[in-house]
C-alpha cells in the first residue's frame, strides 16, 4: 500500500470538492458508478483516498478503508457529480471476478505503476476485458500512478499516451503521494459524462 | 468508511416496523390490506419459479409503494415515512412468503449442500496466505467477530435483515483492516485487502444455505434499495461465493497433489472416519492453538487448551450433517454449556467457595463500589477474559456467541447492526411477556411467530447455552 509514506499534500483536493449527501439525480446532479481496475500494489485505493480526502486537514492521520467510497464533485457549470467508486481486488487469482464489479459502471479507471512494465501489461489486459464485456459507452481512463518516482520510471509516458489514444481512452499520470493530477483525473471524467443523464 | 447510512439510513429500526403495522390496521388501509392479502394468496398458490416469483414481488412492491404515496394513511407523509412504509411492506410480504420462496427449487437446495460441503472441507486447511492476505492484516481471533455477524444470516427472514448481517460482517472486517493498517503505519486498505479477508471469513463462518440466502436477497430485496454501498458489499459476497465455488489448487497457489490430499483428509475428518485424526491435526487448528497458547501465556492453563483441541469444527457447526458423522465423533464433542454445567456442579460441592473467587475481586462488586482507578484493571481483565473465551471456543471448534462483542470497539462502530439486534429483542420480549398489548394482534402475532420459528435448527440447538452465557456475563461489561 504505502500511500501513508506520502508527504502531506498541500491543498490536495482543490476547492471543487463538497461533501454533499444529496442523492437526487437530475440533469444538474449526476450520479456515476466508477470502477477501479489494476494490479495490486499500483495504488488504486490511494488515488481514491487522495481524491476523497483531499479537502481534509492533511496533517490529521485518519485511517480510512477505501474499497467503497463516494464523493461529490462540483463542476464549473454548476453541475455536481456524485461518484460511487468501486475498488476491485487486483491480485491475479481474483481477476475472474471483475465482471461482477464493472457491470453497470459508467466509468472505469485502469491504473498501472509507471515503475512497473508488468503492471502496464496487466492494465492492457483490463482494457481489453472492458472493451469486450463492459458497456459500450463506458468512459475509460488509463492512469499511470506513482509519477513522483520518475527516477525509477520504466514505462514512458509517450508509449502509454499512444496506447490510450489507440483505445479511445484518456490518459494521465498521477501521484497519489503528491496529489498531482488527482483532482484533474476525476474532473475530466465528470466532464466527459453524457448529460443530461436520466435518473437511473 | 463514508456513507454507512446510505443503505439503511431512512428505515430506522423496529419503531418503523410497528408504525407500519399500526397504520395497516387503520380502516383507511383496508384496501391495501386486501391487496396485500390477495397478492400473497395468489402467489402462494403458484408453483415456484424463481425468475417469475422475483419479478412478481418486485413489481408488487413498486406498485404498492407508488400507491402509498397518494393514499391514506400515508398520503402527505414525509419521504422518510414513505421509505419506512416501503421497508415495512417488503418485510411483511417476504416474511409471509418466506417458506414458499426460500430455497424453493431442488437445484438451489443442491447448491446449498454442495457449497456447504466444499466450505467445510476448505476451511480445515486454508491459510490466509492462500488468498494473498498479507501478514500484517492477519488476525484470526478478531475475524471471529466478522464470522459471527455472517452466521446470523439464518436468524432472519426479511431480505433487508439478512442483508444487514452481510453488511455488518463487512463493517467488522473493514474496522479490523483499519486498525491493522493503522498499526502498521499504512494508511489505506482497499479491495486488495478487503476481498481476501471476506472470502476467508466466509469460508470459516460457512453459514448453512449461503447460496440460497444470497439468491433470496438478490431476488427479493427491493431493487431500489439494493444500491450504492449496500450493493457494493453485496457484490463482494457474491464474488466471494463465486470464488469459493471455483476454488482449486491453482486459485490457492497450491500444488495439485497437495490440494487433493488436503481435501481428502478434510473429508475423512469431517466424516469422522479418520481414526488417527487427533494426531494429524489440521494446520488451521495448529495455528489457532499457537495463538491460544500465546494469549494464555502466564496463565498456567495452556494444557487445558491442548486437551480440548481435538474437536474439529465440522460436527459442531453443522447440525445438518450430523447424520453423516459417526456417533463416536459426536460424543466426543462437549458443548461449552455442558462443560459449564459440569464445572458449576463441582463448584457447588466445594466447601470453600470464597477462596476460589478471591482472585476475582470484582465478581461481587456493585457499580457504586468502583473507583475510576478500577476501570483500568477491569478493562484489562475483560480483555483477557474475551481473548481466553474466544480462543477456548475456537479450540473446541465452537462458534463463540458472546455478548462481549457488543462492547468491543469494532462493534460499537456499527450503526447498521441496530436493526437485526433490535428485531431480535422485540421478538424476544413479545414472546416472554404480554406487555405489548397495543400491538396489532392479528398481523403482528403471525409475524413474530414466523420469525421465531425461522431460527434455524442449528441456531435452536446452540441457543440455550448461549443464553446462559449471555445472562451471566452481560452485567459485567455494563458495570465496568
Amino acid at each position: 500500500m504505502g500511500c501513508s509514506s506520502s508527504l502531506p499534500a498541500s491543498n490536495a483536493g482543490g476547492i471543487g470538492n463538497i461533501n454533499n449527501d444529496n442523492s437526487a439525480t437530475d440533469s444538474k446532479n449526476l450520479k456515476l458508478k466508477l470502477v477501479l481496475l489494476g494490479d495490486s500494489g499500483v495504488g488504486k485505493s490511494c488515488i481514491v483516498l487522495r481524491f476523497v480526502r483531499g479537502q481534509f486537514d492533511p496533517t490529521s492521520k485518519v485511517t480510512v478503508g477505501a474499497s467503497f467510497l463516494s464523493q461529490v464533485l462540483a463542476l464549473e457549470d454548476s453541475t455536481t457529480v456524485k461518484f460511487e467508486i468501486w475498488d476491485t481486488a487486483g491480485q491475479e487469482r481474483y481477476a475472474a471476478l471483475a465482471p461482477l464489479y464493472y457491470r453497470g459502471a459508467g466509468a472505469a479507471i485502469v491504473v498501472y505503476d509507471i515503475t512497473s512494465e508488468e503492471s502496464l501489461n496487466k492494465a492492457q489486459y483490463w482494457v481489453k476485458e472492458l472493451q469486450k464485456h463492459g458497456s459500450q459507452d463506458m468512459i475509460m481512463a488509463l492512469v499511470g500512478n506513482k509519477a513522483d518516482l520518475h527516477e525509477k520510471r520504466t514505462v514512458s509516458s509517450q508509449d502509454a499516451q499512444e496506447y490510450a489514444d489507440r483505445n479511445n481512452m484518456f490518459f494521465v499520470e498521477t501521484s497519489a503521494k503528491t496529489a498531482d493530477n488527482i483532482n484533474q483525473l476525476f474532473e475530466e471524467i465528470a466532464k466527459r459524462l453524457p448529460r443530461p443523464t436520466p435518473p437511473s | 468508511m463514508e456513507g454507512g447510512a446510505d443503505a439503511f439510513g431512512s428505515s430506522t429500526a423496529p419503531l418503523a416496523w410497528h408504525d407500519f403495522l399500526e397504520r395497516m390496521r387503520q380502516p383507511s388501509a383496508s384496501e391495501f390490506v386486501k391487496a396485500i392479502k390477495g397478492f400473497i394468496v395468489t402467489f402462494s398458490n403458484r408453483a415456484p419459479d424463481p425468475e417469475k416469483d422475483s419479478a412478481a414481488v418486485q413489481e408488487f412492491l413498486q406498485n404498492m409503494e407508488g400507491a402509498f404515496r397518494s393514499h391514506t394513511p400515508w398520503a402527505g407523509s414525509s419521504e422518510e415515512e414513505l421509505e419506512s412504509a416501503g421497508e415495512g411492506l417488503e418485510k411483511y410480504i417476504m416474511t409471509k412468503l418466506y417458506n414458499r420462496v426460500f430455497a424453493s427449487v431442488p437445484e438451489d437446495v443442491r447448491s446449498d449442500e454442495e457449497l456447504f460441503e466444499k466450505m467445510s472441507l476448505l476451511q480445515q486447511f486454508i491459510h490466509p496466505e492462500n488468498l494473498d492476505i498479507k501478514p500484517e492484516y492477519q488476525n484470526e481471533t478478531s475475524w471471529l467477530l466478522a464470522q459471527k455477524e455472517l452466521q446470523k444470516i439464518n436468524m432472519y427472514k426479511a431480505p433487508r435483515d439478512k442483508l444487514a448481517c452481510i453488511l455488518n460482517c463487512c463493517k467488522v472486517i473493514n474496522n479490523l483492516l483499519m486498525n491493522a493498517s493503522h498499526m502498521s503505519n499504512d494508511d489505506a486498505h482497499g479491495a486488495d485487502e478487503f476481498l481476501p479477508v471476506l472470502i476467508y471469513v466466509t469460508l470459516k463462518a460457512n453459514p448453512p444455505q449461503l447460496h440460497s440466502n444470497l439468491l433470496y436477497i438478490q431476488r427479493y430485496r427491493s431493487q431500489s434499495r439494493l444500491v450504492s454501498e449496500a450493493q457494493y458489499f453485496f457484490t463482494n459476497i457474491l464474488s466471494a461465493e463465486s470464488f469459493i465455488w471455483n476454488i482449486d489448487a491453482e486459485s490457492l497457489s497450491m500444488d495439485e497433489r497437495d490440494f487433493q490430499k488436503k481435501m481428502d483428509l478434510a473429508r475423512e475428518r469431517l466424516l469422522g472416519l479418520s481414526a488417527g485424526s487427533e494426531n494429524q491435526d489440521s494446520e488451521t487448528n495448529l495455528v489457532v492453538r499457537e495463538h491460544s497458547s500465546q494469549t494464555m501465556k502466564g496463565s498456567g492453563s495452556s494444557d487445558v487448551n491442548l486437551s480440548l483441541k481435538d474437536h474439529v469444527q465440522g460436527p459442531v457447526q453443522d447440525k445438518r450433517r450430523e447424520s453423516d458423522v459417526s456417533s463416536k465423533s459426536v460424543e466426543r464433542v462437549q458443548s461449552i454449556s455442558d462443560l459449564e454445567k459440569k464445572g458449576a456442579t463441582e463448584l457447588l460441592k466445594d466447601d470453600d467457595l470464597s477462596k476460589i473467587f478471591q482472585d476475582y475481586p470484582f465478581l461481587f462488586a456493585r457499580a457504586g463500589d468502583l473507583t475510576v482507578a478500577d476501570v483500568d484493571t477491569l478493562l484489562n481483565s475483560y480483555k483477557q477474559l474475551v481473548l481466553r473465551y474466544v480462543a477456548l471456543s475456537q479450540g473446541m471448534g465452537i462458534t463463540p456467541e458472546t455478548p462481549f462483542v457488543q462492547s468491543t470497539q469494532t462493534a460499537s462502530d456499527l450503526q447498521i447492526s441496530e436493526e437485526p439486534e433490535n428485531v431480535k429483542n422485540v421478538v424476544n420480549s413479545c414472546e416472554s411477556s404480554e406487555e405489548s398489548n397495543k400491538a396489532s394482534e392479528e398481523i403482528k402475532n403471525e409475524i413474530t411467530e414466523s420469525e421465531v420459528g425461522n431460527v434455524s435448527t442449528t441456531r435452536a440447538a446452540v441457543d440455550p447455552s448461549e443464553r446462559t452465557l449471555q445472562d451471566e456475563s452481560s452485567d459485567q461489561p455494563e458495570h465496568a
